[in-house]
């Protein structure tokens, strides 16, 4: 399964990977949350992470962003180690990360203007990212004024608007209902289509992983490590007939029944 | 039962009640004990005199120069040293329990200390609205400046912000509003410092015009300066909730 798709044209066999972690684990003091995770990320490429709660996926996140040192190995962004956050490299996070006291414009135009976009450009600029994700008529809205679906958009559009190479995105659906997930999930494609990125995108639907994913990164046990990773060779672009495609199925079955075990086990913790 | 959300209604029951009050105050205020109570009528015309006689303005425009000298420079002090604590850790955690108690002690305890401290001059007067005013703003700065969520810290972080856009673009923007409710809550309590600097410092504003009328038994005049007292307190607390509501649209309350 794992060497399915690997000549299936997906980013990984072009070029230098642009995103790449080497050997890498992560403490916090006494808890080791993984450890040994090697994966590449190809220039344009979607690599989905899956893992249960609690195994680490907002860490790698944070690692790979430059928020945290990583205890072990080390990760690379075009070929230089991460020490901090860079530019070209935006986060989406799970809780959205909005401010609530800035309007919808100005949440989208936070990081350009923190690159020193000059004023003149900073509205036009964000106002493409603003309809580009659908949100066009509420850029003078506050972010309590908007669903959680729609503040989502946002945090996209805030990401899209410094032009990022690099998207991290953390659960970015998980907080919302399951049937703007869906619209989401089909939106992000589309944009990503339009502009394809290296995308980094870490949840714990498994459904999810294999729909947006050129490859899934599949985390298990404690501490956490790769238990494998699947190349998912479906065609492109995806969308909603993706859901329907027998292969679709089968990868969702094989990587459901690796992860089951774990999953099963961290359902027993929480109740 | 009346309909209160109609306007006449709500107007109507406001008028009964303050003539009901006032004409309490005539009846038993003309004939209660002279040597302290005065009547609605009596302290009218007191107040009308005292007006046109240019004392009471000048009272409360010595007042209000204290006032605001005194409770403007303790914003600023207060909410700068409340946003400094609230992002350096051995700052909060060296000062915290000695803001706490402060807060909570009654300031009219120290005015005899800085008194004797400072003298019986503007000094002195300037330093206890400053105190009363300072605890209240300093409080609810460090409690809003704490609470802002380290998430949102971590999305500046991730943007590559700096300390100083850090400060600009979250922390005194969301802080602001916390900062309001400390003005707000401040500025009764720097009032009644002016007034408690007026009585014990020196005589001096409308403390002391209370304090003279008092002393010689002309309770109109205490009631008529104690009257603009109380409209200069409601009129502040309206100013300070129009300020809040203001810069706090983006929390979504008042919808
Ligand atoms: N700053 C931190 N300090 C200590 N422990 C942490 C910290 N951040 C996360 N953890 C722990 O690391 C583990 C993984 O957390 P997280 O990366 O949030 O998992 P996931 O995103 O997969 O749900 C959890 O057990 C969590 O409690
Ligand atoms: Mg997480």
């Amino acid at each position: 399964m794992s060497d399915a798709g690997s000549a299936a044209g997906s980013g990984s066999v072009e070029g230098t990977p642009r995103i790449a972690a080497k050997a890498v684990g992560k403490r916090f003091g006494d808890l080791q949350v993984f450890k040994d995770i090697n994966m590449t990320i190809g220039e344009r490429e979607i690599v989905t992470v899956v893992g249960p709660s609690g195994c680490g996926k907002t860490t790698l996140l944070r690692c790979v962003n430059g928020l945290l040192p990583v205890s072990e190995g080390e990760i690379q962004i075009e070929g230089t180690p991460v020490t901090r956050p860079r530019q070209g490299v935006a986060m989406v996070f799970q809780n959205f990360g909005l401010f609530p006291w800035k309007t919808v414009l100005s949440n989208v135009s936070y990081g350009l203007k923190l690159d020193g976009c000059p004023k003149e450009d900073l509205r036009d600029r964000s106002m493409e990212k603003i309809k580009l994700v659908g949100l066009e008529g509420f850029e003078n809205s506050y972010p309590y004024q908007l669903s959680g679906g729609m503040q989502q958009r946002c945090g996209l559009a805030r990401a899209l608007a410094v032009e990022p190479s690099v998207l991290l995105m953390d659960e970015p659906f998980a907080a919302i209902d399951a049937q703007t997930r869906e619209i989401l999930q089909f939106e992000l494609l589309r944009i990503w289509e339009m502009r394809p990125t290296s995308m980094m995108f870490v949840t714990h639907s498994i459904e999810e992983a294999v729909l947006m994913g050129h490859r899934v990164v599949v985390l298990k046990g404690r501490p956490s490590s790769v238990f494998e990773t699947v190349e998912v060779d479906l065609p492109e672009p995806r969308g909603r007939e993706t859901l329907s495609h027998p292969q679709f199925n089968e990868l969702r079955e094989h990587v459901w029944a690796n992860l089951m075990d774990e999953v099963r086990a961290a359902e027993f913790e929480v109740n | 039962m009346i309909d209160m959300n109609k306007k006449w209604a709500r107007f109507a029951t406001y008028a009964v009640g303050l003539l009901i009050g006032a004409g309490m105050w005539q009846y038993f205020g003309a004939r209660g004990n002279q040597l302290a109570s005065a009547s609605l009528t009596e302290t009218f015309s007191r107040f009308i005199r005292l007006i046109e006689n240019g004392e009471l303005p000048t009272a409360v425009a010595n007042s209000m120069q204290l006032y605001v000298a005194g409770f403007s420079a303790a914003i600023i002090a207060a909410s700068a040293l409340g946003l400094l604590m609230s992002r350096i850790r051995f700052l909060r955690v060296g000062i915290e329990n000695y803001v706490m108690l402060l807060y909570a002690t009654p300031m009219v305890a120290v005015v005899p200390f800085i008194s004797s401290l400072l003298g019986p001059f503007f000094m002195a007067k300037f330093v206890v609205v400053f105190l009363f005013g300072f605890f209240p703003v300093l409080y609810n700065t460090l409690e809003g400046g704490r609470s802002l969520r380290p998430e949102l810290v971590e999305v500046a972080t991730s943007f590559r912000s700096g300390e100083m856009a850090l400060w600009r673009d979250l922390l005194i923007p969301y802080t602001l509003p916390f900062i309001l409710t400390g003005v707000r809550q401040g500025a009764g309590r720097a009032l009644v410092g002016v007034v408690a600097s007026e009585f014990l410092v020196s005589s001096s504003g409308m403390g002391g015009m209370i304090r003279y009328y008092d002393g010689n038994y002309i309770i109109e005049g205490v009631f008529a300066t104690v009257i603009v007292l109380t409209a200069i307190g409601v009129l502040l607390m309206w100013l300070g909730r129009l300020l809040e509501d203001r810069f706090a649209a983006w929390r979504g309350l008042n919808r």
